[in-house]
């Protein structure tokens, strides 16, 4: 009995440890997009992997950036562990504590200052300033670990090795250094994991164009994780512990060494003198792939802004993460001779603050509705020459109603993507009827589906469902009406399945609820995955998006980010576009477009109602606005009362 | 044995540290194939002095002269001496071909000379057969002798040796004594040899250099030391001995706790205060009233090779030694040859100052 508790509590803890990085290692195999059903078994995503540029190059940034700063860091430490061994124990005590308190301090803090000190002293953020972030915050985890080293220190070897007719640097490269080996080692690979995991400090240091994996994933948040990172986490987990295995097998190599060949004074043979210098076969496939990691690191990724500029120079982009076919931005070089430098956010708000207070330089931004109103508002864009943008005959006339809420006269943007809110529902598992004809908001309030229904978990789209029900608009700022739509969202709670964002997507995926309420850019991605799926637009009106190209006043290359926005509604472009995200896209070339529906078979873009609603619908829709901060308060404050029943 | 050249000459070397005079205008012949041992207690200076020898720290003042040339300030790596260190300071990541082929290496010997040397040295130091063992499989005492290998392969004129078998245990260390001993008539080298241990002092060198306080006390070889010493600390750091104050009446006659003993010391004067030394193992121990002083036994422990015993007798604790027992609270009578009897001037100034015994203890336990 005793024993099987063992064995329990050993699996147990191999399972809490392993249960997560094996889940999703399954799912970097599964056919599905989807985290909830398995739909065979594929290598899909490695090839995506492979073939996305962006995601290699913020692989080769992540690791060409662990690895100089870990290096740089290895120098720098173990020569100021030098200079403090020598120093008196007061001294090197009071640089112990200086060393200690970086390490003590909160990421947070690390990466604002390293970045306003970047910016005080006009560094633009770069690679470079990424990678001087990276030195500055692994020195003292080398310190950390190399010291300890130097206590241990056999007494004066170095001495000897000096009394022996060493010079001091072959007495320090000989005998010294190997002794500290062990904590150089450590130190060194200390920093590197810290140097890759690292997000906070990278985010706030790196420029235009840098991406490493923490902050590429960060950025993909907008619209999900593709499974391409499963993939990626597949393969770098898969490698490390290679290198481990090998490490350790070199370790047991260097165990074996002696004690075998130790013989008694008359069994010596004349071999026996000449004492070996030279590796072992572990050592020595363990150089190798550190030499061939550093050479195709140095070789590809050196400061990583594209080697070849184009003629007409460098567009920088500032976009949602993955919100292009990332394939454009050759075709563009290619078509245009302008190299793109791409660069990610996750929402609105967080690329706002790097606009308005000019951190880095972009050209070219996308943003939504609300957010373009209010940046015109405060003046941070530049007008669009629409002159230089012939592609912009082909834009949807629907979308030029909507673009008059936020865009008045559409002066500053062009729009990118579009889409309305609905209620997407699994056929399967709701009664025919109830979506026969017109369908009403209030089908999430129906008992009937009590435990069924997913809501979104954002204060704006929650309110605008009841809002619309209600019959008031999603951007009133009447306290009557806002108590009224928080009564009817408490008086839906027990109905609720769960409140949620990107993964509502995957739980209508897998089944898990009868339906939700969802952007009608993810619905075709959801068919892809579940045939039984359908997407419904309830008559009471609903919101419509808008992501929409603009221009900055910090744009330096004018030219450049007119010919991205008119290279963006050429046909390529957008039919590219569309098939990578599914989103709707205002283009008028794209009306033709046969598209392989999963449920309908080959169908022309312009008649599936998902991404094209019908005149009438959208005559009922409205777009979020910006409420001024009186209103988020107000917005907020009701959220509260909801949440907290 | 030792030939009548000089090889080292110290000339008025100075050194402290952090204001602490360590070393004091201090001087030093070593001759050529002497076995020299500076002996004192911690703190005498005598390993400032090995390393200023080795090239490890430099002199405030002062001058080493090695055969005529001044090497005060010739790095270490250059000096035709090797150091044996007192935790030996062999290389952990080598084996011991490796340690021991270190500074041939450097020098830029053939492979085949090498690996001549090693399988010699090895045999040398009794340890033929270890070339490939990792040096921390060994024990003490053949780590020592590897470092001594890993020094002699390089055919020093002179080598250091700094308490090299203070981290032995007593049987190792009595077996390497004599190791040494064979070694030093073998290579035909001279040896500076620094410890803090008395009796090996004796054991092993031709000349003793006593210091405390960094002076020499006295310099000469063990037997003078033993035998003569010249003040009261060198009597009390060389063996156990009993000191007195006494009070030299006339030439040959000395008086020692109100009791007048025959001597052999002459020319101290008439009534002059004097340091009197008697080693216990030169007090006869007799019935009462046949001796010189009357006493009785007051503690009694057996410590080996004969009994040690404390009599007090004149109002004074004689330290006595005797094959024979003498119970606690026997009445005995303590008698001394006059030859056994070593007058010496009480010191002149304060630096000769023989320090007590207790502060001899003292310091050491704090070393350790």
């Amino acid at each position: 009995m005793k024993k099987y508790l063992k064995v329990l509590y050993i699996a147990l803890i191999v399972l809490f440890l392993y249960l997560p990085i094996g889940t999703l290692m399954v799912l970097s195999f599964n056919e599905s997009k989807s985290m909830t059903s398995w739909q065979g078994f594929s290598f899909r995503w490695y090839r995506e992997m492979f073939s996305n540029e962006e995601l290699m190059e913020a692989l080769g940034n992540t690791f060409t950036i662990a690895l100089w700063a870990s290096m740089i860091a290895t120098v720098i430490g173990v020569m100021a562990c030098i200079a403090m061994n020598a120093m008196t124990d007061r001294k090197r005590n009071i640089f112990m504590g200086l060393n200690n308190i970086p390490l003590l301090n909160a990421d947070i803090v690390t990466g604002i200052s390293l970045m306003i000190s970047f910016l005080l002293f006009g560094i633009s953020l770069n690679y470079g300033t990424v990678l001087f972030a990276h030195v500055t915050f692994c020195i003292p985890y080398v310190i950390l670990s190399v010291m300890p080293k130097f206590k241990q220190l056999e007494n004066h070897t170095y001495e000897a090795a000096l009394d022996l007719g060493a010079s001091p640097a072959y007495a320090f490269f000989k005998v010294v250094l190997p002794d500290l080996m062990p904590g150089i080692t450590s130190g060194f690979l200390l920093s590197f994991t810290m140097s890759v995991d690292d997000f906070v400090i990278t985010h706030f240091t790196r420029g235009a164009g840098i991406n490493t994996l923490s902050t590429l994933i960060y950025s993909q948040l907008k619209i999900g994780v593709r499974p391409t990172l499963f993939a990626l986490s597949t393969v770098i987990f898969l490698l490390v512990l290679v290198i481990l295995l090998i490490s350790n097998y070199v370790k047991s190599e260097d165990k074996d060494r002696t004690p075998k060949k130790a013989k008694k004074a008359d069994e010596v043979t004349e071999d026996d003198y000449i004492y070996r210098s030279g590796m072992t076969l572990g050592k020595k496939i363990l150089v190798g792939i550190v030499c061939v990691v550093i050479i195709a690191a140095a070789v590809k990724f050196t400061p990583s802004t594209p080697g070849e500029v184009g003629e007409n120079g460098v567009v920088y982009v500032y976009n949602f993460g993955d919100y292009i076919d990332p394939e454009l931005t050759e075709q563009f070089f290619e078509e245009t001779g302008y190299t793109v430098v791409c660069d990610y956010f996750d929402t609105n708000e967080e690329m706002y603050p790097v606009i308005k207070n000019n951190t880095a330089d972009y050209d070219v931004i996308c943003a939504s509705d609300y957010m373009i109103d209010k940046m015109i508002r405060e003046d941070l864009l530049m007008e669009i020459e629409f002159g230089q943008i012939p592609n912009m005959q082909y834009l949807s006339q629907n979308i030029r109603d909507f673009m008059e809420e936020f865009d008045p006269g559409m002066f500053y943007s062009a729009p990118h993507t579009w889409g309305t809110y609905g209620i997407i529902y699994n056929t399967e598992l709701v009664d025919e009827e109830d979506f026969e004809g017109d369908v009403s908001w209030s089908i999430l309030w129906d008992e009937k589906y009590a435990g069924k229904i997913i809501m979104p978990n954002s204060i704006r789209e929650a309110d605008m469902v009841a809002a619309k029900l209600l019959g008031y608009s999603m951007n009133t700022l009447d306290e009557e009406e806002m108590d009224a739509i928080t009564q009817k969202l408490i008086e839906q709670k027990p109905l609720v399945y769960s409140y949620a964002n990107d993964n509502a997507r995957d739980l209508m995926i897998g089944d898990n609820a009868s339906m939700a309420v969802i952007t009608s850019g993810d619905v075709l991605y959801a068919q892809e995955d579940n045939e039984n799926l359908a997407y419904v637009i309830p008559v009471e009106g609903t919101e419509v998006w808008t992501d929409c190209w603009a221009v900055p006043k910090s744009c330096k290359n004018y030219d450049g980010a007119m010919a991205w926005i008119n290279f963006m509604y050429s046909y390529d472009a957008a039919v590219a576009n569309f098939e990578y995200l599914t989103y709707a896209i205002p283009n008028t070339q794209l009306d033709d477009y046969v598209y392989e529906d999963y449920i309908e078979g080959e169908t022309v873009l312009s008649e599936i109602g998902i991404i094209n609603p019908s005149e009438e619908i959208l005559a009922r829709c409205e777009t979020l606005k910006n409420l001024g901060p009186e209103g988020d308060d107000m917005y907020s404050r009701y959220w509260k009362i909801f949440k907290s029943k | 044995m030792a030939k009548d050249t000089t090889l080292i000459q110290m000339k008025d070397i100075s050194k402290s540290y952090d204001g602490e005079i360590v070393l004091d205008e201090f001087d030093l012949n070593i001759r050529e194939n002497e076995f020299i041992t500076l002996l004192g207690p911690s703190g005498c200076g005598k390993t400032t002095t090995l390393r200023i020898l080795g090239g490890f720290t430099k002199p405030d003042t002062g001058k080493v002269i090695f055969e005529g040339t001044d090497i005060t300030d010739m790095p270490a790596n250059k000096r035709p001496l090797n150091t044996v260190f007192q935790k030996y300071s062999l290389f952990p990541h080598m084996n011991v071909a490796e340690n021991i082929a270190f500074g041939l290496r450097i020098s830029g010997k053939s492979a085949a000379y090498i690996n001549d040397k090693i399988k010699y040295a090895l045999k040398l130091v009794n340890l033929a057969g270890y070339e490939n063992r990792a040096v921390t499989s060994l024990s003490g005492g053949q780590q020592q002798r590897i470092a001594i290998a890993r020094a002699i392969v390089n055919e020093p004129r002179v080598l250091l040796l700094d308490e090299p078998l203070g981290a032995l245990d007593l049987k190792l260390r009595q077996e390497m004594q004599y190791e040494l001993i064979r070694l030093k008539n073998e290579l035909g080298i001279t040896f500076v040899y620094v410890t803090h241990d008395q009796e090996e002092a004796l054991t092993m060198s031709d000349t003793v250099v006593v210091m405390n306080k960094g002076y020499i006390q006295q310099m000469g070889t063990p037997e003078q030391i033993y035998n003569e010493p010249e003040n009261a600390f060198v009597a009390d750091f060389i063996g156990d001995s009993n000191i007195f104050d006494g009070i030299m009446i006339e030439d040959r006659v000395v008086e020692i706790c109100g009791h007048k003993f025959p001597c052999v010391d002459e020319g101290f004067g008439r009534n002059k205060p004097v340091d009197v030394v008697i080693r216990p193992e030169d007090i006869i121990i007799g019935k009462p009233g046949q001796g010189m002083i009357d006493g009785v036994v007051t503690s009694n422990v057996f410590i080996g090779v004969h009994y040690e015993m404390c009599v007090e007798a004149g109002g004074s604790e004689w330290l006595c030694q005797n094959t024979r027992s003498f119970p606690v609270g026997t009445e005995v009578s303590l008698n001394v040859e006059p030859e056994n009897i070593q007058i010496m001037n009480k010191p002149q100034s304060e630096d000769e100052e023989a320090i007590s015994l207790e502060e001899v203890l003292g310091e050491e336990q704090q070393e350790e």
